[in-house]
């Protein structure tokens, strides 16, 4: 049996290297998006942008894949967090 | 390269995975062929996770009660977490010529054996001090559930590949050939498959694979805005909030498009949802823009306009991030198409769920298993059969 692997990856949603190993081989997932959707990992405050890379590099070497073979993480709106007020906002005053 | 299949599923979404796992516990030999990369890339992958028992009407409620008798052992059944929750349901108004509807809405649904309840505002901000002072009434129940979309569709899939579903991964259907009455095989970009059935599962793709038979399948991709906010502490009672809108906008497409209000006009009705997490998901609308996916300021405005009158703490929370999905709308007439054919005889079609498709995807699979596989169904579907599209075919 491998050895468990603690680190944390998502540091926003507290998820580990190890949940993401498992999530990959139980569900045969290939992309950042998927592994994203299974294990919250890049679902937090800051939408993957500390955790990506990482996430990458897990991908990459559980299917035998290099990094740049993999389809980036898709990219959602907003860029940062935005209050919900200010999105019904939106149109009637200035975005500056 | 020459493949073989007892069924071809169309479709890596939901309701493929679920008619795939269901074929498969049955001994049947699937292949799903998916032309993205991954599953759940459709509807299926934007959506709230809400099986809500108050919203539909029969004959699609008779669907739903089983379907969440089936969701009940489903997490043990495929071994995978759902995170099948059961959190009621809430539909309220915030609209005084509404009130009548909602006492209908009501009485209605205590004729259907729904266990509702109808309270009155003030007593519902008593209960739950987090919604708004617009609030004139609601109907509550406790038979609504909740679900991860990603887990139950990813879920099906695995337990249906542990009984030897294969999986065809960016691989798109170009050609269907025939042999007389009957489909002999399905050509993707990238194999031949010779197949004893074809179930078409491509939700809003399910026209185009109609189309290479010859057939109108009258379904639409119906776009539906989400947004997801950052977690915050859950509420006390109820966490499945839902505009009373949503009965119209979501199922009567004239009042969708008769309407003179803007924010009605894109289907814009809110279904508040908070996870487990702590996060909400505010849903959602419904416009046509062919396969467009992306959100639009204009929606995003007034679904958050409309959520702060419901839940008006919201305003105060950061949104982290926004989707768009397309759902497979049956234009015909709003319910989903469970049925075979007359010619090709071993062509089914199982879509036009259109924002139900999550609720109604264990029902659908073990339907369209057994309408393969036996000589009937264990529930009727002759009200989802597509020879009532006959004057368009």
């Amino acid at each position: 049996m491998k050895k468990k692997v603690n680190n944390t990856i998502c540091r926003c949603e507290e998820i580990s290297e190890q949940e993401i190993r498992d999530a990959i081989r139980k569900f045969n997932l290939r992309t950042v998006d998927a592994v994203k959707r299974l294990t919250r990992a890049g679902m937090g405050l800051c939408q993957g942008r500390t955790c990506t890379p990482l996430l990458t590099k897990i991908i990459a070497e559980e299917t035998d894949k290099k990094v740049d073979e993999l389809l980036p993480l898709s990219k959602r709106p907003p860029v940062r967090p935005v209050k919900v007020e200010f999105l019904a906002r939106e149109g009637e005053q200035k975005l500056d | 390269m020459i493949k073989r299949a007892d069924v071809v599923v169309v479709g890596g979404g939901v309701i493929g995975c679920s008619v795939a796992y269901y074929l498969a516990k049955k001994g049947v030999r699937v292949i799903v062929v998916e032309k993205k990369e991954g599953l759940s890339l459709g509807a299926s992958g934007a959506n709230q996770g809400g099986c809500p028992l108050q919203l539909f009407k029969s004959p699609v409620l008779e669907l739903a009660r089983e379907s969440l008798k089936l969701y009940k052992n489903l997490a043990e059944e495929i071994e995978c977490d759902i995170e099948y929750e059961n959190v009621g349901s809430l539909v309220c108004s915030v609209d005084e010529k509404q009130y009548p509807d909602m006492k209908k809405h009501f009485q209605d649904k205590r004729r259907e054996g729904i266990n509702v309840r109808l309270i009155e505002g003030h007593q519902l901000r008593k209960l739950e001090p987090t919604l708004g002072e617009d609030i004139i009434v609601g109907v509550e129940e406790w038979d609504s559930y909740m679900v991860n979309p990603f887990k139950v569709n990813y879920g099906f899939a695995y337990a249906a590949r542990k009984l030897g579903t294969e999986f065809l991964f960016s691989s798109q259907v170009k050609k269907i050939e025939r042999d007389k009455e009957r489909i002999a095989s399905v050509i993707t970009d990238r194999e031949k498959i010779k197949t004893n059935f074809l179930v078409n599962a491509a939700g809003a793709w399910a026209s185009e694979i109609g189309k290479m038979l010859g057939l109108t399948i009258p379904v639409r991709a119906r776009r539906g805005q989400i947004m997801v906010t950052e977690p915050v502490p859950l509420n006390k009672r109820w966490r499945y909030i839902l505009d009373a809108d949503y009965l119209t906008t979501a199922f009567d497409l004239a009042a969708v498009e008769d309407s003179k209000e803007a924010r009605i006009k894109l289907g814009v009705a809110g279904s508040y949802i908070q996870e487990k997490s702590g996060n909400w998901t505010i849903g959602s609308s419904r416009d046509f823009a062919g396969y467009n996916n992306r959100v639009t300021m204009q929606t995003l405005k007034y679904m958050a306009k409309r959520a702060i009158k419901f839940v008006p703490k919201l305003k105060d929370i950061s949104c982290i991030r926004t989707f768009a999905g397309l759902r497979p709308f049956c234009y015909g007439d709003g319910l989903p198409i469970l049925s075979k054919i007359k010619s090709p005889q071993n062509f089914v079609i199982a879509t036009g769920h259109a924002g139900e498709g999550m609720t109604l995807a264990p029902i659908t699979g073990k339907l369209i298993a057994e309408l393969i596989t036996e000589s009937g169904t264990s529930l009727s579907i002759d009200a989802f059969s597509f020879s009532r599209f006959k004057n368009i075919n």
